[in-house]
């Protein structure tokens, strides 16, 4: 079965082109085609992982080379997939919340013009970010990279006619086209100095080719070369993943359909690079600065975005903000060499998010396109399937235990105090106190409360809450992967990529980290109970009271706006004088000139021609008389 | 014949010139195919002139074809004349001046 | 004097002299006689330069035929269409003038670099060259070595035919077209503007 991993990408891709062509004719059958792909493309992953696991934990790697894709010079670089832990990880989150998605949105796209051309976007999505994950080296994983960006920009923009949405995706095209274009001299720069761009060359310099060993950060570059490298794949994953400061597009990106925004903007897309960073994670240890520079990143981010999060009023901002903080807790744990962790969190996650996308889909369906927080209320009695499912995901997201959230943040967390630096722990803290904040006041403005809403709101049907309801399972017990917290299973299977998490030197016992975490959680809920779930308080009076600082939050601390004025602003003026004085002034001047200079020259000497005949013969006869005498001259 | 043979040169140049010069003033159209024809009999005698120095007759054989040419010309060219009265009901040259700009 | 010197000295002015009194008549007619005049003269050069095949053809085909048929056809055009005196083109005339000079004093430097203004013709010509008469020598070369230019001459001839009954062609029943803007009896003025 190994050998059939091919089929996990191209199942998608062969949807993506019937749908494409076809996919109007289809009609109801497009989505149902699409998913069984899907399905089909996850039950491959599933075989594959069979035996995968089946190797001994020491040698679970397999190479499958599929053909020769570039051979310029002493350039070569071949399409081959790489299938091991960590890839296989992120294939199964791929293949299995994708499915998922792609069901739940057989019913929630229903009814609209595109609904061909929807899921052929989506088939396609999964086919880059499987290449992407799959991928053996760096610029095959490139394809993938930027596969993904355009179907991102597809699908957030498939209510085209929508200016909003138009804008959106165009934002996020451009926006991770930054970060793209810093990975792209980042893989340049590996392959002029390391001249590979194969992993097994570039990752595992010290191991026979196809063979698998322990990831040792061997270097034969000096380690500024290494830190330059990790800077700019960074920098990629950065634009990716929504990190500071290039993350101002993941909440404007919510203008896509939810489904997208489950798929796209919560378990997938977003996570290639935290993906990227934990494959190249040698380069980083190399550098050591790269690690902080993580670090850094991921905490401010996470911070950051969590309070955001708490100022935002519209139900899929909140959740954007959300993925970005969660995002960052992802990358913090990447920071702190808790590599296995973060992608822990990466797997939790894509359940929990997807599931709160999905419900939030749910909540929307049933509310007619609603989304401003402040229009509903009190739909638990009208919803319940819907609110059970959030309630899962929310309390996940908070970090309650038993729930998947719980465990992963709770390493990450312990992970952090054993640093020896206490403050990045407690800034870890107050930021999961947030996330617990956000979330908790989601869940009370939308089902719990007055009912403000002005319309009488239904539960979804069950092509909808069907799929919502494996992804909360999937939420509930898939902390169980990682029970405990260091030796769970999933790190154990991710041990031999991406190293052991380090063993707890200093700072508090485990038992200690685990309650102060959980009572971090619970403090937060209890305040969004407080505030906006008891009717002790009228938030509506505080929010008018605080509206300043609710205005500062829900801006995104208004980084849209300063980009806008330094960056958009200066931009614009300058495309405005090119595309005027410049081009049109200047160049279009010149051509016209030359126009009107050859019509005045034709204007001038096209009097020569008289229309006398015997002008003509005169003008023969000087020319001729004229070339006598040069000959006799000559002669 | 004791005439140099130059003195046949210049009284051919000069029907050249004088043919040339009434291809240029003449507004006639056929006074202007004529004074071509005075060309072309100039050109003839040289030829004559030359083959007679020369001492062969190829001068005399290309004289021939010359005047060959020159009848199947006229007979073109007046052919032409003809046509274009026919059309203008004019013979004059500066008439058909349509071809300016 | 020599009798080819007198002939010459005679008629060489009758030729200058009938050219450019067709330069200077009104009448087509009458410039078409004086051309006809020079024609003889050429002739009579021809037989000077022992060509005597060449004076016949001149006679009967350029003398008479060609000018008969350039009388035909002005009879045809207008026979008493008289041109005017009056020359639009201010330079035409003095230029025309200037340069048929340059002309002239072209050719004579170069024959004076040439060959010079003494050389006289090689004698014996006619025993020499025009055996058998020179009928006779012109055959001998037109029919052997340049047989095939005499055969392209006599299709040039039936193309020739061929062309002008195509062009003189007159549709039966239309009447020609009505003359347009710009014709006049004769002037020159048709309503545009000179260069010079």
């Amino acid at each position: 079965m190994l050998k059939s991993i091919w089929l996990v990408p191209a199942l998608p891709l062969a949807g993506f082109a019937v749908n494409l062509f076809v996919g109007r004719k289809l009609g109801r059958w497009a989505g149902i085609l699409a998913s069984l792909l899907m399905v089909a493309s996850f039950a491959v992953a599933l075989g594959v992982l069979n035996d995968l696991l089946e190797l001994p934990a020491e040698n679970r790697l397999f190479l499958r080379h599929l053909y020769d894709w570039i051979g310029v010079g002493r350039f070569h670089v071949a399409a081959d997939l790489r299938v091991d832990p960590l890839s296989m990880t992120m294939v199964m989150i791929v293949t299995g919340v994708g499915s998922l998605i792609h069901i739940y949105s057989i019913g929630y796209m229903h009814g609209d013009p595109r609904y061909g051309r929807f899921f052929a976007y989506l088939n396609l999505f999964c086919f880059f970010m499987l290449t992407l994950v799959l991928a053996q080296n760096f610029l095959f994983l490139y394809l993938g990279w930027e596969g993904v960006g355009l179907c991102s920009y597809l699908l957030i923009g498939f209510w085209h006619d929508r200016p909003s949405a138009a804008n959106a995706a165009k934002k996020a095209f451009i926006v991770t086209r930054i970060g793209d274009t810093f990975m792209l001299i980042g893989v340049v720069l590996i392959f002029l100095r390391l001249h590979s761009l194969d992993f097994q060359q570039v990752l595992f310099p010290h191991c026979g080719p196809g063979m698998h060993c322990p990831p040792v950060a061997f270097h034969t570059q000096p380690s500024g070369v290494y830190t330059i490298i990790a800077l700019l794949l960074f920098a990629g994953a950065i634009g990716k993943s929504a990190q500071v400061p290039l993350h101002v597009w993941l909440p404007d990106a919510m203008e896509g359909p939810t489904p997208v925004s489950a798929l796209i903007h919560a378990a997938t897309m977003v996570t290639a690079g935290v993906y990227l960073v934990a494959r190249t994670h040698v380069f980083f240890e190399i550098s050591g600065v790269a690690l902080v520079v993580v670090l850094v990143v991921g905490l401010v981010t996470a911070l950051y975005a969590a309070t955001a999060a708490v100022g935002q009023d519209d139900i899929k901002r909140v959740l954007a903000y959300s993925t970005i903080s969660q995002l960052g807790f992802m990358f913090f744990a990447l920071g702190l060499k808790a590599y296995a962790a973060a992608i822990f969190l990466l797997v939790t996650h894509a359940f929990y998010k997807a599931l709160m996308f999905l419900s939030a889909g749910s909540v929307m369906h049933g509310l007619q396109g609603e989304t401003d927080l402040k229009k509903m209320g009190a739909l638990a009695r009208a919803m319940p399937v819907t609110t059970a499912m959030f309630a899962i995901g929310a309390l996940a997201v908070s970090g309650v235990p038993p729930f998947a959230g719980f465990f992963s943040k709770d390493q990450i967390l312990a992970a952090a105090n054993q640093t020896g630096h206490e403050i990045v722990w407690l800034v870890a803290l107050v930021a999961a106190f947030f996330s617990a904040l956000y979330i908790a006041r989601l869940i009370f403005l939308v089902f719990f409360g007055d009912d403000r809403t002005e319309l009488h709101a239904h539960e979804s049907p069950p092509v909808m809450t069907i799929p919502l309801g494996f992804l909360a399972v999937g939420a509930a017990v898939g902390g169980l992967l990682g029970l405990s917290a260091v030796t769970g299973k999933l790190q154990t299977f991710l041990a031999p990529v991406l190293g052991e998490i380090p063993e707890p030197s200093a700072g508090l016992s485990e038992a200690m980290l685990t309650a102060i975490s959980v009572v971090v959680a619970l403090a937060g809920i209890l305040v969004g109970w407080f505030v906006y779930g008891s009717g002790k308080i009228d938030w509506m009076a505080l929010r008018v009271r605080l509206s300043s600082v609710q205005r500062f939050l829900a801006g995104g601390w208004y980084v849209d706006d300063v980009y806008a004025a330094t960056i958009v602003a200066p931009g614009k003026a300058g495309s405005a004088f090119l595309a005027y004085v410049v081009d049109e002034g200047v160049v279009d001047g010149i051509v016209n000139a030359v126009g009107i200079f050859v019509q005045w020259l034709a204007r001038v000497t096209r009097r020569v021609q008289t229309g006398f005949v015997r002008t003509y013969a005169l003008a023969f006869l000087l020319g001729a008389v004229a070339l006598l005498v040069y000959v006799g001259f000559r002669l | 014949m004791r005439t140099p043979i130059a003195y046949f040169l210049v009284v051919s140049a000069a029907l050249f010139a004088i043919g040339t010069v009434g291809v240029l003033v003449r507004r006639n159209a056929l006074v202007i195919f004529m004074s071509i024809e005075l060309q072309l009999n100039a050109v003839n005698l040289t030829l004559v002139a030359f083959s007679r120095m020369n001492g062969d007759l190829i001068g005399q054989v290309l004289t021939f074809f010359s005047m060959v040419v020159a009848a199947a010309e006229v007979v073109v060219g007046l052919a032409i004349i003809v046509n274009v009265n026919r059309r203008r009901r004019t013979a004059n040259v500066d008439d058909l001046n349509l071809l300016k700009w | 004097m020599p009798l080819d010197n007198v002939v010459f000295w005679v008629f060489a002015p009758i030729s200058i002299g009938s050219a450019i009194a067709m330069l200077f008549q009104r009448n087509a007619v009458h410039a078409a006689l004086f051309l006809i005049v020079n024609f003889f003269t050429i002739a009579v050069f021809y037989l000077v330069l022992a060509a005597p095949f060449l004076f016949a053809v001149q006679i009967i085909v350029y003398a008479g035929a060609i000018m008969v048929l350039f009388l035909f056809v002005i009879m045809l055009v207008g026979v008493d269409r008289e041109e005017s005196l009056i020359e639009l083109l201010h330079w035409q005339r003095p230029g025309a003038i200037v340069l048929g000079l340059g002309l002239i004093a072209e050719v004579v430097a170069a024959v004076r670099a040439g060959i010079g203004f003494a050389a006289k013709a090689p004698s014996h010509f006619d025993e020499l060259v025009n055996k058998g008469g020179n009928p006779a020598a012109l055959s001998r070369l037109l029919f052997r070595d340049y047989f095939f230019p005499f055969e392209v001459t006599s299709v040039l001839l039936i193309v020739a035919a061929i062309a002008a009954m195509v062009l003189a062609h007159r549709r039966r029943g239309i009447a020609p077209v009505e003359a347009e803007a710009g014709v006049t009896e004769g002037t020159g003025v048709s309503g545009s503007e000179p260069l010079v």
